[in-house]
């Protein structure tokens, strides 16, 4: 670990979604991270808003099929 | 040059068009359905007006980059004007309901690794962004599913940077407290 003040639980907490999505500073970025791997109360914090996250943008995009959608599309086309 | 030599150019641009761009409408409509929250009409209207303006732009195009991200784009920018357009005054979100209550204070005795979101399947998921109101399901959708940064999120929108992250963190509370109040439903987690 650095000689780098420790940050707090709660100035910790408050990035866990700027920590998550990578949008810290590489500074605030490393001291977010050191708090996290020695913190028994934000490690858990932060693993479980990640899961939720990681569950969000695994199920939330999907293709859809909508034959009549490419019907229209090559009718609008062939208009052209 | 001729008409023939025209209609011929046309024939060729339309195939190349079908081979390169019209294979990704299913990709098209699923980002178009999460945009307008599930509305099916709304979002065949969208893919198509994309979809049209890209033939129109489809010289533009360079063959061999990227065309879905191209094709995500526009269709993000065509929905996104309608959208600023359609709203003629400012959208109040309700911010009340957002109990601060955290998700995780709840669960981490029980499930603390959220082992109950591996339970919940997609459908359930995608109900749960559509109800969202539009101001915030929108920046998940650009966020969480497009996988753009703040910065594009808020030039997109038209919004300062910390609009984008207090809507993101909201819309994420309220979508983890919809799932977990499903999850507890369901009996994944009691």
């Amino acid at each position: 670990m650095s000689d780098r003040e420790m940050i707090s639980c709660e100035q910790a907490v408050e990035r866990v979604y700027e920590f998550l999505d990578g949008e810290l500073d590489a500074e605030t970025m490393e001291q977010v991270r050191e708090h996290i791997e020695v913190c028994k109360r934000c490690y858990p914090y932060f693993n479980f808003e990640r899961i939720f996250l990681d569950h969000i943008r695994s199920k939330g995009l999907r293709s859809e099929r909508s034959e009549r959608l490419e019907a229209r599309i090559r009718d609008a086309l062939s208009d052209l | 040059m001729t008409d023939r030599d025209d209609v011929g150019q046309e024939r060729e641009k339309k195939a190349e068009f079908e081979a390169e761009a019209l294979v990704h409408v299913d990709s098209l409509y699923g980002l178009a359905l999460r945009l307008t929250g599930g509305d099916a009409s709304r979002a065949e209207d969208l893919v198509q007006e994309a979809l049209l303006k890209a033939y129109r732009a489809w010289e533009d195009f360079q063959l061999g980059t990227n065309c879905r991200a191209w094709l995500m784009t526009i269709l993000r920018n065509t929905f996104i004007n309608d959208f600023r357009r359609q709203q003629r005054r400012p959208q109040t979100v309700d911010f009340e309901d957002v109990a601060d209550r955290s998700v995780f204070a709840e669960v981490k005795d029980l499930d603390p690794a959220g082992e109950f979101f591996d339970r919940i399947i997609g459908e359930e998921v995608i109900n749960a962004i559509d109800e969202l109101p539009d101001e915030f399901r929108i920046a998940v959708v650009l966020s969480d599913l497009e996988g753009l940064s703040y910065q594009e999120v808020a030039e997109i929108m038209e919004i300062p940077v910390g609009t984008v992250k207090s809507r993101l963190f909201r819309a994420r509370k309220r979508l983890q407290g919809r799932l977990y109040a499903y999850a507890r439903e369901m009996g994944y987690i009691s």
